[in-house]
């Protein structure tokens, strides 16, 4: 457990303003740019990073270890590395810290920890209730002063990125975020549409009546995405069709105002009134109706965003998986997956990654005599399906015990890269953010922990903690 | 003394403004008030002071030896009093019919419709020397009705009526049955709705033109003249190619509000409970580009956000003076008190009284000074800070030439606990006397008024009204 000792004065109300004060000017800088990068397709960063219009003083950091962890399974020895405006910007075993430098030390750098399903930094009442569709934000629900306490914590386990999900009570919780810990900012505002099919104490006949309406949510998501792509298509052909005809109308005017003369000449020598020729065209073609929730899910359907649907039992597992296998753009992530073992094939042949949350067995549970307890990870991983490991958005304050839960699945079978993996560069990759986090790379955020040791041992010490190139937290400090 | 207090009272609201009002019936074109002390709120503080109100606007205000009164004047001579300007209440949700609307998104309502001239809340107000007060629907909404400012003294709400349309209530806080993340959402789908509204109409304004040209062009006649424009929607958030299309008449008047909202023509006023709605206001705001003509109205516990604020420019409310807390480790409770964050963070800050008179503004104010901020500064939090917000700085919450007629007599200092409010001229006119406040008589020397019944004996009697021994042991120990 954590002890509150070795922070005499940190929880007095008016450090903790000064704190924040400084956290958010700065996190709304950070988070401007960085949502505005968001739109960047490049999946790999470029060689260098874009040079930004020198600030007058750009803020410098210098990190050093006997090992840097660049990705799972690939370290180089004795690196230093240079941190300026959020960026790692230089990487060498001979890099020097220029003068008058912060200089942190340490024995190994790695990608801080990402936990991809949590709940840490949301608005409680937001994060447990029922009443969202699929079109609410978490990023509206975030609370940097509510959860300060938590936030803190998060910094000194590691863990500084966070997946965060809302409405745990609803069937379809809306569009989830990527957050820093450090002043709850989002990194990702749109990281994946999520969903549950989990819904304890519930009879069969309901559990799968539960997987039908979800797979009914995603055809009609789906048939809405088509619509709209159909009138696209016919606003196109009828706007080409329509400026030919104005040009040939243009060319004819010039007739057609002498036959109209002449008739009105006419109509006046008769004493008749002028009857017009009838002018018809194409209509514009209609939108349909606009509709947030469906143009929200309609997303996860084309696979712009990942789904994660929270899932143990196998009922529901086996059915999903049946009436997802038409939706072939859509990125399905499963979350829970007691039962997943039984579908492991399907799953590493159709690539949907599972967030496990490595627990212990309880045979008269939910999942009964085939639940795996904490060697699930270690065995999916093992048939070839990715894993990421989670802490399951069951309280805000378990993310920061993500280290330790990997640790437990290396105990029990997963491989040690797997687990490294599987709160670094997995749940970057999976919410589309391998170009920004999860890796120690030239380029890439400043999103880093300086440690005493492995970053899985539970006796290692957390020296430091850079999240967006700013140091949050420090060991003795 | 306690006997049957209520009841009559409740009838009597209406006999004292009708006192007052027949009181103050000849109106007289020029008035003088010399007084003791003359706090200006707009230089120092005069002694022997005088006030000249000519058509019901302040004409001269100086030391007695230098302003002359017109010969015709009808003068309040005062020496013993100090006159004030009288304190302007920048948010209530009080003397309305009921505060909150069911309706989420309900921008066209007005409380012009709901405010209620005889409601004691105005009464009382007069009786705090709070002579301007905007009007507001209550918190418990997303996007409520269309505010005014008043002041508390008239038969009709036409008479009441300082500004009308003062601006629009915006909650960031969750409306009962919404989270933070729906109330969020709620909030930008109905600016989104306005948006695609406007781009619909556009479209169709659009499609219409065109049609009318290829018609013409096909028919072999000259377009006659284009349509009546409209203008181009000003709006730093969002835009609309093409709205100058569309002649404004054409907008729905129920959308037409936020409309207004989003140009920077209605200002919001905009409801915070936690620090973290904070965010979420300036959010919606900067989306929508109306964070220059935004106040947020701030529970306690919101001066967490300080520096936020700070940041964004904006002014804000204080629906309260102090933070309540429980320290994680100890759980001892820290206070904060809330208006000094404010003023040291440079943030100009306005209070409001509670639902409590006992927590009125002259009340606040001298709390404000009690906890280390300057008078000056706190007497603006009741004046002319509220009234800048409000954009009647130059009309209400100080004395100078072109103000509203409106002065408070205090029987001494504004700020001391001993003082009371004796008069009260309002445009000129002189409103309120607490010699013949009858709920005041009543109430410290049991004089009841004429017409009502002079003993308690063979009424009707109402339970816990104190007549009952068995009523409570309050009875006995007051007895």
């Amino acid at each position: 457990m954590r002890s509150y000792s070795t922070r005499p004065d940190r929880r007095s109300p008016l450090r903790r303003l000064r704190n924040l004060g400084i956290a958010l000017t700065a996190g709304a800088a950070l988070t401007a740019a960085s949502l505005a990068a968001q739109d960047d397709p490049a999946p790999e960063p470029a060689p260098e990073p874009a040079p930004e219009a020198a600030p007058a003083a750009p803020s410098l950091l210098f990190l050093r270890a006997n090992k840097v962890i660049v990705s799972p399974g690939k370290s180089l020895d004795n690196m230093g590395l240079l941190v300026r405006d959020g960026r790692i910007v230089a990487m060498g075993t001979d890099l020097a810290a220029p003068e008058g430098v912060e200089t942190i030390e340490g024995e190994v750098i790695c990608a801080a920890f990402i936990d991809p399903w949590s709940v840490a930094g949301v608005d409680a009442s937001s994060a447990r209730t029922d009443r969202v569709d699929t079109a609410s934000r978490a990023t509206d629900a975030l609370d940097p002063y509510g959860q300060d306490e938590v936030l803190d914590d998060l910094l000194e386990s590691g863990v500084l990125m966070l997946r965060v999900e809302i409405g745990s009570a609803a069937a379809v919780s809306g569009v989830g975020a990527v957050i820093r810990a450090d002043g709850a900012v989002p990194v990702l505002a749109d990281a994946a549409i999520s969903a549950r099919l989990y819904a304890p104490g519930l009879d069969p006949v309901s559990r799968v009546g539960q997987v039908d309406r979800l797979a009914s949510a995603l055809g009609g998501a789906k048939k809405y995405a088509d619509d709209v792509a159909t009138y696209e298509s016919n606003l196109k052909t009828w706007e080409e069709e329509i400026a030919k005809k104005e040009t040939e109308l243009a060319e004819d005017f010039k007739k057609a105002k002498k036959s109209r003369d002449k008739k009105v000449k006419e109509a006046k020598e008769e004493g008749e009134e002028l009857k017009e020729k009838k002018y018809k065209e194409d209509k514009r073609p209609r939108p349909p109706k606009f509709d947030a929730k469906k143009a929200s899910l309609a997303r996860a359907v084309g696979g712009e965003v990942p789904m994660v649907i929270h899932v143990e039992q196998a009922l529901e597992l086996r059915e999903l998986l049946r009436v997802t296998r038409p939706f072939t753009r859509m990125r399905l992530v499963l979350a829970g997956g007691r039962s997943a073992l039984l579908f492991a094939d399907e799953l590493a042949e159709r690539g949907i990654p599972v967030i496990v949350t490595p627990a212990p067995s309880s045979p008269g549970g939910d999942v009964g005599e085939m639940d795996p307890g904490f060697a699930l990870a270690g065995e999916l991983s093992a048939r070839g399906v990715e894993v990421l490991i989670g802490s399951g958005a069951t309280s805000a304050s378990a993310s920061r015990d993500l280290p330790l839960l990997a640790a437990a699945a290396v105990g029990h079978g997963l491989d040690e890269d797997a687990a490294f993996h599987a709160i670094t560069a997995g749940p970057a990759r999976v919410f589309d953010l391998q170009s920004k986090v999860g890796s120690v790379r030239r380029g890439l955020h400043a999103d880093l922990l300086v440690l005493s040791g492995d970053p899985l041992s539970s006796s290692t010490r957390v020296l430091a903690s850079i999240s967006g190139g700013k140091v949050v937290h420090q060991a003795g400090n | 003394m306690k006997s049957s207090l209520t009841q009559p009272l409740l009838a009597l609201g209406a006999t004292l403004l009708l006192a007052s009002s027949a009181a103050a019936a000849p109106q007289v074109d020029k008035t003088a008030i010399k007084a003791g002390t003359v706090i200006t709120l707009a230089g120092e503080a005069i002694p022997d002071g005088v006030i000249v109100i000519e058509g019901g606007r302040v004409t001269a205000v100086g030391a007695a030896s230098e302003v002359q009164i017109p010969w015709d004047a009808t003068v309040i001579d005062q020496p013993g009093m100090v006159a004030f300007p009288g304190f302007v209440e920048a948010h209530a949700s009080r003397g309305i019919d009921r505060p909150n609307e069911t309706l989420d998104v309900a921008p066209f309502l007005d409380v012009k419709d709901s405010i209620d001239p005889v409601n004691f809340y105005f009464e009382e107000a007069l009786r705090q020397g709070i002579l301007t007060i905007n009007v507001q629907q209550g918190n418990d909404t997303v996007v409520a009705g269309q505010g005014m400012v008043v002041k508390p003294f008239g038969m009709t709400v036409e008479q009441m009526m300082v500004r009308p349309r003062s601006g629009v209530k915006i909650s960031a806080a969750p409306k009962r049955g919404k989270t933070r993340a729906t109330q969020a959402q709620a909030l930008r789908g109905a600016f989104d709705d306005l948006q695609r509204y406007l781009e619909e109409m556009v479209q169709r304004q659009k499609d219409g033109d065109d049609f009318d040209r290829r018609e013409a062009l096909y028919q072999g006649r000259e377009l006659e003249g284009e349509a009546a424009k409209g203008k181009p929607l000003a709006c730093s958030g969002w835009t609309v190619d093409g709205f100058e299309r569309v002649p404004r008449g054409e907008v729905d008047e129920k959308r037409e509000p936020l409309l207004r909202i989003i140009e920077g023509k209605l200002p919001v006023i905009m409801w915070c409970a936690t620090p973290m709605d904070v965010h979420a206001a300036l959010r919606v705001a900067e989306a929508n580009g109306f964070t220059a003509t935004m106040t947020l109205a701030l529970a306690p516990a919101c001066w967490k956000a300080a520096a936020k604020i700070k940041e964004s420019g904006c002014s804000v409310i204080l629906a309260g003076l102090e933070d309540d807390e429980l320290d994680p480790i100890t759980g001892e409770s820290i206070e904060t008190f809330v208006p000094k964050v404010f003023h040291d963070a440079g943030i100009p800050f306005a209070l409001m009284s509670t639902g409590d008179a006992n927590r009125s503004l002259w009340y606040q104010a001298a709390r404000c000074v009690a906890n280390g901020i300057p008078r000056a500064d706190a007497l603006a939090a009741v004046t002319t800070t509220p009234a800048a917000i409000l954009g009647l700085g130059d009309r209400v919450g100080k004395l100078a030439n072109g103000t509203d007629g409106h002065v408070v007599l205090f029987s001494g200092d504004p700020l001391d606990i001993t003082s009371v409010v004796e008069h009260v001229i309002l445009d000129g006119a002189h409103v309120y006397d607490r010699s013949k406040d009858v709920r005041v008589k009543q109430l410290f020397d049991g004089t009841r008024p004429p017409g009502t019944a002079s003993d308690t004996s063979g009424e009707e009697e109402w339970p816990g009204d104190g007549d009952d021994p068995e009523d409570d042991d309050e009875t006995e120990n007051n007895g």
